[in-house]
């Protein structure tokens, strides 16, 4: 039995880098190829954005507290509104989700590295200057570069508000440029990821004995194949448009205004997509550890994410409804919309089942899954009422929709990606986050986010717009968006303690362990962190949970699966 | 990666791909000649100039052999273990393998029990309309309202007539509805499995009575106007009861959880079933 799992070599922690001087640890992290070090930059790097972007959503909230309010021009609101959504979308949400499927994916089926380690650095490294180039439209100022700074047109970027006619200088270029770069740097970790998985599986791992997180890992590679390229194309066209006035989107010269807003939402749309199923695939992994027990409708839970990924390539002009397309598109594309419902719902009902009967235990991780689980639902009932289209047409536009989306983006995606730094935090750093600190986190961010975005629903459905910098008094939403903006106070408080929580532990933590949680796959079968090479010998599963096999050879599951 | 492997305990040194800065470099360079575009052609002419060094220099480390670096094993022959207190889950500790709920409703019983729920709401509703406005067709004409605008604004007098393509809508309408919200009981019972009458006929009903009393003013404030919304409540607590209570009386079936995919899909694979059945862990 040379070779399986029960004789591998695990391996100490310890390496020599630590001796290197400051200057020469980090040139280690700049010419690494290994993928944890880049799912950690990933990480890091996307952490930073979010305090950054957070930071301009808590500027256009304070201006929207109250009525009047002149704390910010109008342009700049414009600004901080479509650079915030922006960046939570490319700099944020993606490179967050697709840095931790970097660090795990190897890990959990059991290979050294990525099929391509220095693709995977390229792809970094782009995202990262594409990302810079977004935030340096600031500085490209309106002196600088001529006229300029940061765009204004909203993540969307519907043309022809962005042909050169109505978008002056360079701003909307940086949005292009950088998305492009941001883009591209995606697609090659996506193709780097859907070979790493189908290629490059331990002996035994067969399809149907991969974790969860890995299925949904190429879901998500492959629906990235899919919808970026049409995003690229699209914005390809708009700089053939602009710089070489090409009039695709130019209605003047007998472009299409539609044009761009199908290619934009053929790809937005999935985007959605392409953020939620890696935060499906963290509850996939944390709930059944944390209940006890394994996870319920292993194949329905595939198969429901697959089809998932299929259905959302179909529902693209549901962002549309207002255009005035013919009322057999309306009825198509509220009818596909509903659709996703009959997924979403089997999904829901497994992860309830994996938790039924369970002996669950409420670690921070546990907290934010069941958190998720709840506003998950909420987000896709509000999701079914506007893909009605006659409701669509009253509430598009309206902070209603904001709240929905935030839902979602908040409420599921951010929410899990926490529930996933306190999970693997221990395996990437070999120390434990605080859980007073955590629970701190939790419960202040929580409760900010339901003060903020369940509020804004009833100022959607009293009439607010979007995408306004002010409001009158006495229209019924005075309170409600005062009420709002104190609940950014509370998210602020609860990133600041996970803050904290991070610097502490990364300093004093107690020390993790390799499998401080108890669970089964394979990742927590190596040292914390985990050595350059993952595994010194290659391990070879029988079951979903090679680790309890591990663990208890006296009643391993494979005899059962 | 075979051999290395089957030289098992021996091995001292594993080769990984060498670190690089080559791709950064590209990646400078390809984002530098992009920003050309906003800056100046000299930021392009840099980019290209960096692309192609880091280009050339990253093929010289892939071709003709790929540079790796050697890392030293140190080996260990335990198996991790926390360092943290955990409760540890141990064999046959309450069902470590437990695929609960262990028994479900068939989703045949679903649709049953949305039927006859529907049909109980039906009749319920054209009493109402004869009682309060002395017409069957009144209430049947409400629900149309719903998919056909021009009747949602019609005055008493249409409403209390019969509308042959009002009926069919209505019928449609509540036929879909009834049966999908059937369903969703049949899926939703098990997970109440203390109160599932309560849940089925006063908790659920309530719950989306509440959601459409508090959206409907908005979706369609001319039908909100229109509801006689005591009589509406009863109609969805008589479907919840007669609908739940049918479908509760439906025997449970296993959930399929232990078996393979050929065997739930109905596929007639010969060898699994008996397989199966000899491993299944039953007591
Ligand atoms: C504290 C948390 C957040 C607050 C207070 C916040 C607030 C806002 C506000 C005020 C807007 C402008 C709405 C409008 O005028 O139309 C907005 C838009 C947006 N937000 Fe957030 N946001 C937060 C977090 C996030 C996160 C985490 C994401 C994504 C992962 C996100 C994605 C977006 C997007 C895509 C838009 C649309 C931008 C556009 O219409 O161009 N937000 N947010
Ligand atoms: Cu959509």
């Amino acid at each position: 039995m040379a070779g399986s799992i029960e004789h591998r070599i695990a391996l100490s922690a310890e390496s020599d880098h630590a001796s290197l001087p400051i200057l020469g640890r980090a040139h280690e992290w700049v010419v690494t190829v290994d993928h944890k070090r880049l799912g950690l930059m990933y990480i890091g790097g996307g952490l930073v954005f979010f305090l950054i972007a957070g930071l301009q959503a808590a500027t256009m909230r304070l201006q929207l507290a109250i009525p009047n309010a002149g704390i910010i021009a109008p342009q700049v609101f414009n600004r901080l509104l479509t650079v915030h959504g922006t960046a939570m979308v490319f700099l944020v949400g993606m490179p967050i989700l697709t840095g931790f499927l970097n660090y795990l994916v190897p890990l959990m089926i059991g290979a050294r590295d990525l099929a391509f380690p220095r693709l995977n650095a390229f792809g970094f490294w782009l995202w990262l200057f594409g990302s810079l180039l977004l935030y340096f439209s600031y500085i490209g100022g309106d002196g600088l570069y001529g006229a300029g700074s940061a765009p204004d047109v909203g993540w969307f970027a519907y043309a022809p508000l962005t042909e050169r006619a109505f978008s002056r200088g360079n701003s909307t270029d940086y949005w292009i440029l950088s998305i492009l770069l941001t883009s591209v740097g995606s697609t090659a970790t996506a193709i780097n990821l859907l070979t790493s998985i189908f290629c490059m599986r331990c002996e035994g791992m067969t399809l149907r004995k991969m974790p969860v997180l890995v299925w949904l890992a190429a879901v998500v590679s492959f629906l990235m194949c899919v919808v970026l390229p049409p995003l690229s194309a699209a914005q390809a066209m708009l700089l053939l448009d602009r710089f070489l006035g090409a009039h695709f989107f130019d209605t003047q010269a007998g472009g299409s205004a539609i044009l761009w807003q199908h290619f934009f939402w053929i790809f937005g749309h999935p985007e959605v997509y392409v953020l939620v199923l890696p935060a499906f695939a963290f509850a996939n992994e944390i709930i059944p550890v944390f209940s006890r027990k394994v996870i319920f409708g292993y194949s329905v839970m595939v198969a429901a994410s697959c089809a998932l990924a299929f259905i959302s390539l179909g529902v693209w002009a549901h962002h549309m409804f207002s255009v005035g397309m013919a009322p057999a598109g309306n009825a198509f594309f509220a009818a596909s919309t509903m659709l996703v419902s009959i997924p979403t719902g089997i999904k829901i009902f497994n992860w309830i089942g994996t938790m039924w009967g369970g002996k669950i235990r409420f670690r921070i991780p546990m907290m934010f899954s069941v958190g998720f689980l709840a506003q998950f639902l909420i987000a896709g009932l509000t999701g079914i009422m506007l893909a009605v289209a006659p409701f669509d047409w009253q509430l598009t536009d309206t902070y209603f929709v904001v709240a929905h989306f935030h839902y979602v983006l908040i409420g599921a995606i951010v929410f899990m990606i926490f529930a996933a730094i306190y999970y693997w935090f221990p395996k990437a750093t070999g120390k434990m986050l605080g859980e007073r600190l955590g629970k701190w986190h939790f419960w202040l961010f929580l409760i900010g986010f339901h003060m903020t975005f369940d509020t804004l629903h009833f100022a959607g459905l009293r009439g607010m717009p979007r995408r306004i910098y002010t409001y009158q008094p006495g229209r019924g939403l005075d309170t409600i968006n005062l009420i709002a903006s104190i609940g950014v106070i509370f998210q602020a408080a609860g990133i600041l303690m996970f803050l904290i929580n991070v610097i502490r532990s990364l300093r004093s933590g107690k020390p993790a362990g390799d499998d401080p949680w108890d669970a089964w796959t394979l990742e927590w079968s190596t040292s914390s962190p985990p050595p350059e090479y993952n595994f010194a010998e290659l391990p070879v599963v029988r079951s979903r949970r090679p680790l309890w096999d591990l663990k208890h050879p006296e009643d391993p599951d494979w005899k059962y699966e | 990666m075979d051999d290395e492997r089957n030289r098992g305990h021996e091995q001292t040194v594993i080769e990984m791909p060498a670190p690089t800065a080559w791709p950064m470099l590209m990646a400078v360079g390809l984002t530098l000649s992009f920003a050309g575009l906003v800056t100046s052609v000299a930021v392009t002419i840099v980019g290209i100039v960096f692309t192609i060094v880091g280009i050339v220099g990253w093929f010289g480390e892939v071709l003709p052999v790929e540079h790796t670096e050697s890392i030293a094993v140190t080996p260990a022959l335990e198996v991790p273990r926390a360092k943290v207190a955990v409760a540890y889950l141990e064999v046959g500790e309450m069902g470590h393998r437990a695929v609960l709920p262990l028994e479900i409703y068939p989703y045949r019983a679903g649709i049953k029990g949305g039927i006859a729920g529907g049909v109980v709401m039906a009749a319920l509703a054209v009493v109402h309309g004869m009682i309060l406005h002395g017409s069957p067709w009144y209430t049947i004409n409400i629900l149309a309202a719903t998919g056909m605008a021009d009747l949602a604004n019609a005055n008493a007098a249409t409403l209390s007539s019969f509308i042959p393509s009002a009926f069919i809508v209505a019928l449609v309408i509540h036929g879909v509805a009834s049966i999908l919200i059937g369903l969703l009981y049949g899926v939703l019972l098990p997970m109440a499995p203390r109160y599932p009458a309560f849940f089925a006929a006063i908790v659920a009903p309530l719950l989306w009575t509440g959601l459409l009393w508090a959206s409907l003013s908005v979706i369609n404030p001319v039908l909100d106007a229109r509801i006689e919304w005591r009589w509406f409540i009863l109609c969805q607590i008589a479907f919840g009861a007669v609908a739940g209570y049918v479908v509760d009386r439906t025997e449970k079936v296993r959930t399929l959880q232990h078996l393979p995919f050929a065997v739930r899909s109905g596929i007639e694979s010969p060898g699994i079933m008996r397989e199966r059945i000899e491993r299944e862990p039953e007591k």
